[in-house]
């Protein structure tokens, strides 16, 4: 490992060995061993680090309590609880005829569906269904004067 | 109450969970969006922001993917970097380094004599880093900030600021380098001028 590799590693990785990766670590321990200018890059890269650390942020007097007290909006509610809400509404009225509106809401559908789709049933299948009727119906008339007129 | 139990609670409409989170992540969100954007105003508003976001977006938290204190630094992140996106206070790496020698001045004239002994003293050395720190380009800043300060690991830090962790790396080794570099031509300036006290006695 050369030193510039050392120190990439402490620059990206930081200082502590425990978050080097294991296959370059023993490398690193052996060039901080034999390597004085490697150990000098380390104590400047651990400074560094421990200053950072030390850095603090101005207080912020009173926004923790502000926020803590701040008003918060209405949680937004899923589509489900949106529903049941408006299906049991705190408002007397409102709780007879939604949920009325809700019953009907079926019905209106069945027929909107049963309006626009057949489901595969045809006019002509449903004339077959009355091809028995038609069998009787002829039954009743009399042909026997057709048939006479074909023999001559 | 675990991470998991309070974001459910507040899911639920529980105002004492949600000031129980406040309670706990108030301070490393406030002290990182106070380093990505270097005011107390702004700072302030965007903490306020990230907080009321938690209230509105608990459902959408998923602790098997992350943990909490790293979906509100994603948070924090976002919100930050679209303010400063929309203050047109982004500094790239380009015009960071157009403005070092400037700013090196400038900090060199605002912060007096910078003299060795100064340096040696923590106080001071913070000083003159945060000064260093502010120079550094948004995403550098960021990058130290969460591994080096919040001490978040690289595929976490990663994760918050949506790059690789590859990326992240780079971009860490960077802003270590350019940190070193402003703080060594800041302890120069402050050898000349004890050079030059000591040319005056």
């Amino acid at each position: 490992m050369t030193l510039e590799d050392f120190k990439q590693t402490i620059e990206s990785l930081g200082t502590d060995p425990a978050h080097w990766p294991i296959d370059t670590r023993e490398h690193c321990e052996r060039l901080l061993k034999s390597n004085s200018e490697a150990r000098l890059l380390l104590n400047e890269q651990s400074e560094l680090d421990r200053l950072l650390q030390k850095m603090e942020a101005p207080a912020f007097l009173g926004l923790e309590t502000r926020i803590l007290n701040q008003d918060l909006p209405p949680r937004p509610q899923s589509l489900i609880d949106s529903i049941v809400d408006w299906l049991i509404p705190d408002q007397l009225g409102a709780k007879l005829w939604r949920p009325a509106i809700a019953a009907c809401l079926p019905l209106v559908f069945g027929v909107l569906v049963g309006n626009f789709f057949s489901f595969g049933v045809t006019e002509q299948e449903l004339a077959l269904e009355y091809w028995d009727d038609e069998l009787a119906l002829l039954s009743f008339n009399d042909f026997s004067s057709d048939l006479d007129e074909a023999e001559l | 109450m675990t991470d998991e139990e309070l974001m459910l609670a507040i899911c639920e409409g529980d105002q004492s969970a949600y000031q129980a989170v406040v309670k706990e992540h108030f301070k490393r969100i406030s002290h990182y969006a106070y380093r990505l954007l270097g005011n107390q105003k702004d700072t302030e508003d965007i903490t306020q922001e990230t907080f009321l976001k938690l209230w509105i977006n608990a459902a959408t938290w998923k602790p098997e993917k992350s943990k909490l204190t790293t979906w509100l630094h994603r948070i924090t992140h976002n919100l930050c970097v679209d303010y400063l996106r929309k203050h047109s206070r982004v500094q790239t790496q380009d015009n960071f380094e157009e403005n070092l020698v400037d700013s090196l001045e400038q900090a060199s004239v605002r912060d007096g004599e910078f003299t060795q002994r100064d340096l040696d003293r923590d106080s001071e050395k913070i000083r003159i880093l945060d000064s260093a720190l502010n120079q550094l380009p948004e995403n550098q800043r960021s990058a130290i900030m969460l591994c080096t300060v919040q001490n978040f690991s690289n595929k976490e830090a990663a994760v918050i600021m949506e790059v690789s962790v590859k990326a992240l790396e780079s971009i860490i080794a960077r802003a270590k380098r350019s940190l070193k570099s402003i703080i060594r031509t800041m302890a120069n300036s402050g050898d000349t001028d004890e050079l030059l006290e000591n040319q005056k006695v």
